[in-house]
């Protein structure tokens, strides 16, 4: 069957779409944070500069963003590896998406317990990082995972950008396995759920683990 | 439950496809239409046979009937399946498309194009979606497994574009190890990777592989000679072609599988287009503002 | 350390605005070292409103705040800084939800103060052994009573060891039986020399540990006096309009 007798290479697309999505993780979800905090911020220029950041990102195409990495900053002079490039672009589009959902979350904690943190002298970052984030945590999982979920199927935009990933291998076998088009999709498809289904869970794993008695 | 839905549907469409092809079997001699050619001075409006009889039951007589056919095709090819702006594909593969829906009474502004790509071609066939791919869709042996194919009606074959003022690119040989864009989910990527050992940078449509070039994160792009002759030609002084073409891609007509007559009717079309010159005509007025007329390839009848 | 009678608390023609209603009228008020004042007045008459402008939780559009002699900052480090010298009592407690009643107190000092885990805790417990709460150290807020969540939080604050503290309206979330065990160790507080600010309803806590009581009304200070006199000898008819119909009940 097509799909055993390509297992090798679905698993190199498999595993440079697993690359993507992680590396993107690891970078968005930082950066994601600070634009929150920046968004709540007493300051009301990082405030701007946040809420600006969040809605052109947000509101663009994907592959606007992939054309702006890979073909824009080059002609700026900027050239990167490919794959740099589409970690840049899949991070700069995701974190806004991040931002919002850990926002929601920091707007489900009670005003009073950031005046509380700030009335024993904490600084912004610390009332932030020490009682509004841990409360938010919870509420933020599940939006957060969303985002994820969707981020892995964002990642197949990289394969119009010289990245060989997952939906690039359903490509290059369904080329060469015209009598086996459908399997080779399913194939594909197996492959995304084999990200997508344990993420749902370890939403739920973590949504039990981490609850705040109140 | 929806992929599962689609695959249950689609192995009802191939059934019926299946059924309704062995109820042909053995009408292997093609309806005598009348003897037209082609008097239109462009490629798509070619002179259309009136009221072509075709023995009853065949796919002939059914599309000459409905006056109309379906016909996939790229939309993205320059030179071969190119949309344009009033939604009609341009090129040598709708001129062709032209050509074989004209011998069933069928004028051009009466086909419906779709557009297929590598992922949906086959599946079109099967559950009649369409009547016929001309989509630079190469003849091989897997896919023969479940379509039937006419023609060939023209054999390009895989080169490679360099930079201009590139030296070390000889032969696909010398591409082992290198980043070489193409396109993903094309016959000419697979081989360069397969038999050449290169690194491919896949994209999705071959025109993303130029600024790459430019700034020489690869060094080279593959793939038809065709496509590549076209963006030579677009750019001049940036590119050049390398050497000769080093695989024979014959482009074939998609049909559906094991209707015999059908496939015999459409490859007797093409032949008397060689012999008549109207095939020349088609592709000098089309992919030939860019690349020398070839000779006709022989027609392959399996 | 300063002697007793030195101003701490100094506003100084303090305005501030809400759209169009003037919640904070030029107000000028000096509060001196380990003086008790109780702030009354009727709803809205901006007395919520002056105590958090004190820490910064509300801005002000022009005037001064100063403590210990030192304006207000207006953001960043050095108002976190000074807020970790006046302490702050809510209405609705806000112990921190996450945290249990032990790293409630010794929060502040542990992450503002940079005090060690050990002397924090020990600090701690000795904080909630004196607001009475110490057996519920492991808990969590939720689990703990209206009346002793209020206690965790006075002992929150004094472990940040406040030159000042500020009460906002500290008992008016609590069911009556509760009321008294707070008022009491905020009386035990007042009577250490403690410099407090409380914005209250319980005349009976005026009478019983204020130095001054400041009745406030639309967004104005009408009157500011000793209790005996304020309660005896409301000179204003605001007063005595709000006086009778308080203590009618």
């Amino acid at each position: 069957m097509v799909i055993f007798d390509n297992l090798p290479l679905y698993l190199e697309a498999f595993l440079q779409t697993l690359a993507l999505l992680l590396l993107t993780i690891v970078l968005a979800l930082p950066l994601g944070a600070v634009i929150a905090a920046m968004r709540i911020s007493p300051i009301g220029s990082l405030r701007a500069t946040a809420t600006v950041y969040t809605e052109i990102l947000r509101n663009t195409p994907l592959v606007l963003v992939f054309i702006f990495c890979f073909v824009v900053l080059p002609i700026l002079g900027v050239i990167l590896p490919f794959m740099f490039s589409a970690v840049l672009a899949l991070t700069l589009y995701t974190a806004p998406f991040f931002a919002e959902a850990i926002r929601s979350g920091i707007n489900g904690v009670p005003v009073g317990q950031a005046e509380a943190a700030r009335s024993i002298g904490m600084t912004f970052g610390q009332t932030v990082t020490l009682v509004v984030l841990p409360q938010a945590i919870r509420s933020v999982i599940p939006p957060i995972i969303n985002v994820m979920i969707a981020l892995t199927k964002n990642t197949s935009i990289a394969g119009g950008f010289f990245i060989f990933e997952l939906f690039n291998s359903g490509r290059r076998l369904v080329n060469e396995n015209g009598d086996q088009v459908i399997l080779v999709l399913v194939g594909v498809a197996a492959f995304y759920l084999l990200i997508t289904i344990p993420l749902g869970q370890l939403a739920d794993f973590l949504e039990r683990r981490v609850v705040i008695r109140r | 439950m929806k992929l599962r839905k689609i695959l249950i549907g689609t192995a009802a469409a191939a059934v019926a496809v299946a059924l309704t092809a062995c109820g042909a079997p053995g009408s292997a001699t093609s309806g005598g239409s009348t003897s037209t050619s082609a008097a239109g001075a462009g490629p798509y409006d070619l002179a259309v046979a009136e009221s072509p009889t075709f023995e009853a039951g065949t796919t002939m007589a059914k599309l000459a009937e409905a006056g109309t056919m379906k016909i996939g095709t790229k939309f993205d090819q320059p030179l071969f399946g190119l949309r344009g702006l009033d939604g009609k594909p341009v090129g040598f593969d709708a001129a062709i498309g032209s050509l074989v829906a004209s011998k069933l009474g069928i004028p051009f502004d009466k086909i419906e194009w779709t557009e297929t790509v590598s992922a949906n071609r086959e599946p079109f066939l099967q559950s009649g979606q369409v009547d016929a791919v001309i989509a630079t869709y190469t003849i091989n042996d897997k896919r023969k497994q479940v379509v039937d194919f006419a023609g060939p009606y023209f054999v390009a074959g895989q080169s490679i574009l360099v930079l201009e003022g590139n030296t070390e690119i000889t032969k696909p040989e010398d591409l082992a190890g290198k980043a070489v864009c193409s396109v993903e989910g094309s016959t000419p990527a697979s081989n360069i990777v397969e038999k050449y050992g290169a690194v491919l940078q896949p994209t999705d449509v071959y025109s993303k592989c130029l600024d790459p070039l430019k700034n020489g994160q690869v060094v080279a792009m593959t793939t038809d000679n065709v496509i590549l002759s076209g963006f030579v030609d677009q750019n001049p002084g940036v590119f050049k072609l390398v050497g000769d073409t080093f695989t024979q891609e014959p482009y074939g007509i998609g049909l559906t599988k094991d209707d015999t007559a059908m496939r015999t009717f459409v490859n007797e079309t093409l032949q008397a287009a060689y012999d008549d010159g109207t095939w020349a005509r088609l592709f000098e007025q089309t992919a030939g503002t860019v690349i020398p007329v070839p000779t006709p390839p022989t027609i392959d009848q399996y | 350390m300063d002697a007793p009678g030195t101003p701490l608390v100094v506003l100084d023609h303090v305005n501030k605005h809400y759209g169009d209603l003037h919640v904070l009228n030029d107000i000028n008020l000096t509060i001196a070292k380990g003086e008790v004042v109780v702030v009354i007045g009727p709803s809205g008459s901006g007395k919520s409103t002056l105590c958090r402008a004190i820490n910064r939780l509300e801005t002000i559009d022009d005037g001064t705040i100063s403590i210990d002699g030192q304006p207000l900052p207006s953001e960043g480090a050095a108002l976190a800084k000074l807020r970790a010298n006046v302490g702050m009592v809510f209405q609705s407690f806000n112990l921190f939800a996450h945290k249990t009643i032990l790293q409630n107190v010794t929060l502040g000092p542990i992450a503002v103060s940079k005090k060690s885990k050990a002397e924090a805790d020990g600090r701690a417990m000795e904080l909630l052994e004196r607001v009475g709460v110490a057996n519920q150290a492991k808990k969590m807020p939720a689990q703990l009573s209206g009346g002793q969540q209020q206690r965790v939080a006075i002992a929150r604050a004094l472990a940040m060891q406040p030159s000042v503290m500020l009460f906002d309206e500290p008992t008016s979330a609590l069911d009556p039986e509760m009321i008294n065990e707070v008022l009491d160790v905020m009386v035990g507080l007042a009577k250490e020399g403690m410099t407090m600010i409380v914005v209250t309803h319980e005349m009976g806590f005026a009478r019983r540990a204020a130095d001054r009581v400041v009745f406030m009304a639309d967004g104005r200070i009408v009157e500011d006096t000793t209790p005996a006199e304020f309660f005896d000898h409301p000179k204003s008819e605001r007063a005595k309009d709000f006086l009778s119909k308080i203590l009618t009940h």
